[in-house]
């Protein structure tokens, strides 16, 4: 039974990641630009939600102001802090060391406004009631697996079937032919950082209720953002999600064999096991040089 | 961080003196620099605040009593809360700043920044940290704060009355979680008891689905926690969140509002200095009474350690400047040497040769959100 439970456990740990980790892997994958500032986003969409919560909003008017700001800090980032990089032949350094500063302020904006303590958004879906004998399953489970499998089915099929998701697809490998397509890449990136943005904002909602917030979470969202990047292929929406489902399954798995101490390292080590067998994760395309 | 340096200094300085002069002149005046090496940033900042708030009422108190002919100027520098932070942090103060009296926190800040602190002579007072190698540190390394070997030995008598005697532990791995499995390995035995599960780790985690799992499996009467920092809301929440309905344990470490906030933290079971604010006593009275009337809440532990930690250098300090000596490492040593008993926050502090402070414990249990004493 303790096997069945931390595989459930898994499963929740990893759909929560599958979403964290997709906004980022769809910028990256259409516009190439290295957004660190993702896990900013991520932070700023959970605080917003805490807000309203704390306000005594439903959680859906929480949920949609996170939207609404998680969308204006990508918009914020791509027109104000990337596009006048780009424009002067800014390198990818620059736009790291750039995005990596704005990740700063936003935490320090975030440590003003709502202290440097841990913080979380009571939800009656995460106790965990007893299943079977032995097995605890909180409703909050539930609602991050058909979340996760509900979004990724309308982006999918967002980017397979209109033409707006074609162009992001074909962003990153030629932007000249999308204008002789009628297409404006510079449209098209607005659109990649507004979506992969608003891809933050589920994630961010759940970790506020299960795990809880704190002014630096930024950064451990870029953990497993980037992890989830490698793994599924740079720049695949469904290899970050089913990524992020495997680390999140690994990491609760491994202390079935392993001393608990493993358990964030077990995420590490299936990356650095792709790094050296599959560098082009699982659904990325080799490039031969 | 220049910034967070310039407002600590410059409010310190503000506090030191009725006059908003210039920091650079008044440094050019001259001035006692003070160093702090507190997680300012991070998961662990919330203590930063907390711990600089207690010596900010202590530069006041010290400013208005005119105790120093020269102003107190703090500087402070972020540890982030690791060794790494510690190291350089205190690489700073002691070099660049030429502070002669350093307060920090946190057993692994504590122990990294010790040896640098020590080469240079630089008083380094904890009031934060409570793994057990910090007694003897060093002969500049004083605690105002009881280890937590002295906790967990608070702890065993009521577990036994309580009859929780099957404990699992949870623990950060590194001095302080290593610290406390050591106590609880050999502590339980004695009062009939076993730890029947011991789940390391490492401080960055954030998800504790899998050890609740394991904790679970493990069939405690108990559940122990030793860790630090956001990390404890996120165990607290996450333990009860999977279905552990057995009493939760801590440290003093859990005494900060975060983590006394949380719904789940209801019934969390601490053990801790004892904190009698009702003390009759000239320097707890008003200690108590303006930090109210400053901050309308009560203080806790580690405001009144870090209060004490300032008011010793004011003390030391004074009797140094009497004296017509240098304020300096060396001579704050042996002038800590030569009084040994001071007058404190909660009664008189008399320190042993280990850089230890001998007080009195107590068990509280958090009611409401708030810590209330059971024994």
């Amino acid at each position: 039974m303790l096997f069945l439970q931390l595989l459930v456990s898994g499963i929740q740990t990893g759909a929560i990641y599958a979403l964290t980790a997709a906004g980022f892997a769809l910028i990256f994958g259409a516009t190439r630009v290295f957004h660190v500032a993702h896990g900013a986003a991520f932070a700023l969409a959970g605080y917003s939600f805490l807000a309203l919560s704390q306000a005594g909003f439903p959680w859906f008017v929480g949920a949609g102001a996170a939207l609404v700001v998680a969308v204006a800090f990508g918009l914020f980032m791509d027109f104000l802090v990337y596009r006048p990089i780009q424009r002067h032949e800014g390198s990818f350094f620059t736009v790291f060391v750039a995005a990596f500063g704005m990740s700063i302020v936003v935490q320090s904006l975030i440590e003003l406004g709502f202290g440097r303590g841990f913080v979380v958004v009571a939800s009656p879906l995460t106790r965990a009631h007893e299943v079977l004998p032995g097995l605890y399953l909180a409703d909050i489970f539930w609602v991050a697996v058909g979340v996760a499998l509900l979004l990724f089915g309308a982006v999918t099929l967002f980017l397979e079937r209109t033409r707006i998701g074609i162009g992001l697809r074909a962003l990153s490998e030629n932007p000249e032919l999308l204008r002789a397509f009628g297409l404006s890449s510079r449209r098209l990136s607005m659109v990649a950082f507004g979506l992969g943005s608003a891809l933050a904002v589920p994630g961010a909602v759940l970790t506020a209720m299960t795990s809880g917030l704190q002014p630096a979470i930024a950064a451990q969202v870029m953990l497993v953002s980037l992890a989830a990047a490698v793994v599924g292929g740079i720049g695949s929406l469904r290899g970050a999600a089913l990524a992020g489902l495997l680390l999140g399954v690994v990491e609760n798995l491994v202390v079935s064999v392993l001393d608990t101490q493993w358990s964030a390292a077990a995420g590490f080590v299936v990356l650095f096991a792709f790094i050296l067998f599959k560098p082009s994760g699982l659904f990325g395309q080799a490039v031969a040089r | 961080m220049l910034h967070r340096r310039s407002l600590l200094a410059a409010t310190a300085l503000g506090l030191a003196s009725p006059l908003a002069a210039p920091r650079l002149a008044r440094a050019q005046a001259g001035s006692h620099v003070i160093g702090t090496l507190f997680p300012m940033a991070g998961p662990n900042a919330e203590y930063g605040g907390i711990f600089t708030s207690g010596i900010q009422l202590a530069i006041e108190h010290i400013t208005a009593d005119k105790w120093l002919q020269k102003p107190i100027e703090l500087r402070a520098q972020d540890s982030q809360g690791t060794p790494q932070g510690g190291a350089v942090g205190m690489t700073k103060l002691a070099n660049v700043d030429r502070a002669p009296y350093v307060l920090l926190g946190f057993t692994g800040v504590s122990k990294a920044a010790a040896p640098i602190g020590t080469r240079n002579k630089v008083v380094m007072i904890n009031g934060g940290g409570v793994g057990p190698d910090l007694a003897e540190l060093s002969p500049y390394f004083w605690n105002v704060i009881p280890l937590v070997n002295q906790e967990v030995q608070a702890m065993l008598p009521w577990l036994q009355a309580q009859k929780l005697l099957k404990i699992a532990l949870v623990y950060v791995d590194d001095p302080l979680g290593t610290g406390v499995l050591a106590e609880l390995k050999n502590g339980l035995p004695g009062i009939g008891g076993q730890l029947v599960g011991s789940f390391s780790i490492p401080p960055a985690t954030q998800q504790f689905a899998a050890i609740a799992a394991r904790v679970r499996d493990s069939k405690p009467d108990a559940v122990y926690f030793a860790s630090y920092g956001a990390q404890q809301s996120q165990i607290v929440k996450q333990l009860r969140d999977n279905g552990i309905s057995q009493p939760l344990l801590t440290y003093s470490g859990g005494s900060i509002p975060s983590v006394q906030a949380l719904p789940e933290a209801e019934g969390l079971v601490l053990s801790g200095q004892a904190a009698d604010w009702t003390r009759d006593d000239a320097v707890t009275k008003r200690f108590v009474t303006d930090w109210r009337a400053k901050h309308n809440s009560e203080p806790t532990a580690y405001h009144q350690n870090y209060y004490n930690g300032m008011r010793l250098f004011g003390l030391l300090a004074q009797g140094l400047e009497k004296a017509g000596k240098p304020v300096d490492g060396e001579n704050l040593r042996e002038e800590w040497l030569r009084v040994k008993r001071f007058a404190f926050v909660g009664g008189e502090g008399v320190f042993e040769e280990r850089g230890t402070m001998s007080m009195p414990m107590q068990i509280n249990q958090v009611r409401g959100g708030r810590s209330q004493k059971i024994a």
